[in-house]
């Protein structure tokens, strides 16, 4: 493997590359300009096509004809960006075609902030667009994370034949840190035949615009996509569970909050506070590790996120069932969160560590 | 041993370069580090920070409210990062153009005319690399050798005589640093 200190928005678009990533377009937002600029160069290196579309509706229809052609294609942005995509990714959905995109987050709502904030949750895994359809939501806490789950994303999205998210928020975007790079991928393309209109050989069954669908059919669509959410995705949620054991208090954060969350709970484990952390790597589906826990130990559940008031909130609640308090902690709009805020807002709900 | 240290001060004074390449030199020298940069919308002169930590061990959170050592470049940065030195921290500042007395007693201070400095060398946009030379000097953060490692790989496209008054700023850097140890 090789070695290298990277940017996180340069890991991620480099290991998209290795992934098999040969059509990029995107539109400038910050903080995520650094991905664009990098596959500007990077994708004519490895015989793919860069486009700074004119518009993010422009871009991410480019990904739709890019993918409709079997190509691994990518789109990134930041929350406002990724609201003009909605329609577009929703047509990905309905045309049922693999493709990739990134979510740099940033403060909201509205034009928001440009600084770091994890605001974007409940668009990602409730509706990243019109019409009901799912996404998997990959939320990696460190860059060897992201370029793992970048890499295989588009496994899942071919596999699964609709549009992969991965979400992260600004710091992991701009942060630099060592990640090992894994090999570039050697790509089968009989796999795509059953999308890649090029190769459609007469079949009238492949179109590049999808036409509305007599009812019964579209129902029928819906329905075993409604199987794939509900049956097979379960089994590919993923979470991190540190220090459970014997806890009595269960911190659950995802991405960069998750990081300085842990070094809070190392903190107070070494003052005697038994607490522990469940930490999302799949964001939808949404890993099934707090429904799971002993309550007759557990005395609180805590919500922290770099965003207020805590959007996770709902699908914590959804799992605890009543069955412990629920606590929140967050900081918002582009503040960022801080060990020593982390810390004493845990240590102030668990009354320890003090 | 995790030690962070925080760069600030404003676009264009090599905040940024100078902690990219404070990180680099600890990853060469097989430490763990991470690197944040933080700056806002303008292109030029906006205020401009970085946070780098540098570790045995695997960094976990790279984000921390207090540093163990706070670089200022100018009084703004000064005055809205002064504080964020734990007790017993080092601050290194930028004499040439932070005139102010500085009221913290609990922190070890350390003044260095490194405008001046990198001025009378030749060229003011060695002014960061004498404040590296500086930390260097006075902390032991990564050893001068790997430091020069990292400069001879940044510079080696560029005219030798680049490299050589870098080189000259990291010298005085380090003297400053070291008188201060």
């Amino acid at each position: 493997m090789e070695k290298r200190f990277m940017k996180g928005c340069e890991a991620i678009a480099e290991a998209a590359v290795r992934g098999g990533c040969r059509f990029f377009a995107g539109y400038p937002i910050t903080p995520q300009n650094e991905i664009p600029e990098y596959l500007s160069w990077r994708l004519p290196e490895v015989g793919g096509a860069f486009v700074q579309g004119e518009s993010e509706v422009a871009s991410i229809n480019m990904v739709y004809g890019a993918a409709a052609t079997g190509k691994r294609a990518l789109t990134s942005s930041s929350g406002p960006g990724i609201s003009l995509k909605a329609e577009g990714i929703s047509y990905l959905a309905s045309a049922q075609l693999p493709a990739v995109i990134v979510n740099i987050s940033r403060g909201g709502p509205g034009l928001g902030s440009i600084q770091p904030a994890q605001s974007d949750y409940l668009q990602a895994t409730k509706a990243l667009g019109h019409g009901g359809f799912r996404a998997m939501v990959f939320a990696p806490a460190t860059l060897q994370e992201a370029v793992d789950l970048t890499y295989n994303a588009w496994e899942y999205a071919e596999r699964d034949r609709g549009p992969v998210l991965i979400l992260m928020d600004g710091c992991l975007g701009a942060i630099m840190e060592e990640v090992e790079l894994p090999p570039m991928k050697e790509l089968k393309i009989e796999n795509t035949e059953d999308w890649d209109l090029s190769r459609a050989n007469g079949r009238t069954d492949a179109h590049m615009i999808t036409p509305i669908l007599p009812e019964p059919a579209l129902e029928m669509l819906n329905r075993a996509k409604g199987m794939v959410y509900n049956m097979m995705w379960p089994m590919d949620a993923k979470a991190e569970e540190y220090m459970l054991d014997d806890a009595e208090y269960v911190v659950v954060a995802y991405g960069i909050a998750a990081r300085v969350a842990k070094e809070a709970i190392n903190e107070l484990r070494a003052k005697g506070v038994k607490i522990g952390m469940i930490r999302p790597i799949t964001l939808y589906p949404f890993p099934k590790s707090i429904e799971n826990l002993d309550y007759s130990k557990v005395k609180g559940i805590i919500d922290i996120e770099m965003t207020i008031p805590a959007q996770m909130r709902d699908d914590i609640e959804l799992q605890v069932k009543g069955r412990c308090p629920v606590h929140e902690y967050g900081r918002s709009g582009g503040m960022l969160l801080d060990d020593e805020g982390v810390y004493n807002a845990i240590a102030e709900i668990t009354g320890g560590g003090n | 041993m995790k030690k962070s240290f925080v760069f600030s001060g404003s676009g264009g004074q090599g905040i940024m370069s100078a902690g990219i390449m404070l990180a680099h030199t600890a990853i060469d020298m097989n430490k763990h580090s991470t690197y944040l940069p933080e700056y806002g919308p303008e292109q030029r002169g906006g205020s401009a920070k970085c946070t780098v930590i540098i570790s045995d061990g695997e960094i976990i959170s790279p984000l921390t409210k207090k540093c163990d050592n706070l670089i200022v470049m100018n009084e703004q940065a000064y005055a809205k990062f002064g504080d964020s030195v734990k007790e017993g921290g080092l601050l290194v500042l930028n004499s040439s153009r932070i005139k102010e007395e500085i009221t913290r007693e609990d922190v070890k201070v350390l003044a260095v005319p490194v405008d001046d400095i990198a001025l009378e060398l030749g060229n003011v946009k060695a002014a960061n690399i004498v404040l590296i030379g500086a930390l260097i000097g006075a902390t032991d953060v990564v050893s001068k050798d790997a430091f020069v490692a990292s400069l001879e790989e940044k510079f080696k496209t560029k005219k030798p005589e680049i490299l050589e008054l870098n080189l000259k700023a990291l010298e005085k850097g380090i003297e400053f640093g070291k008188a201060a140890k």
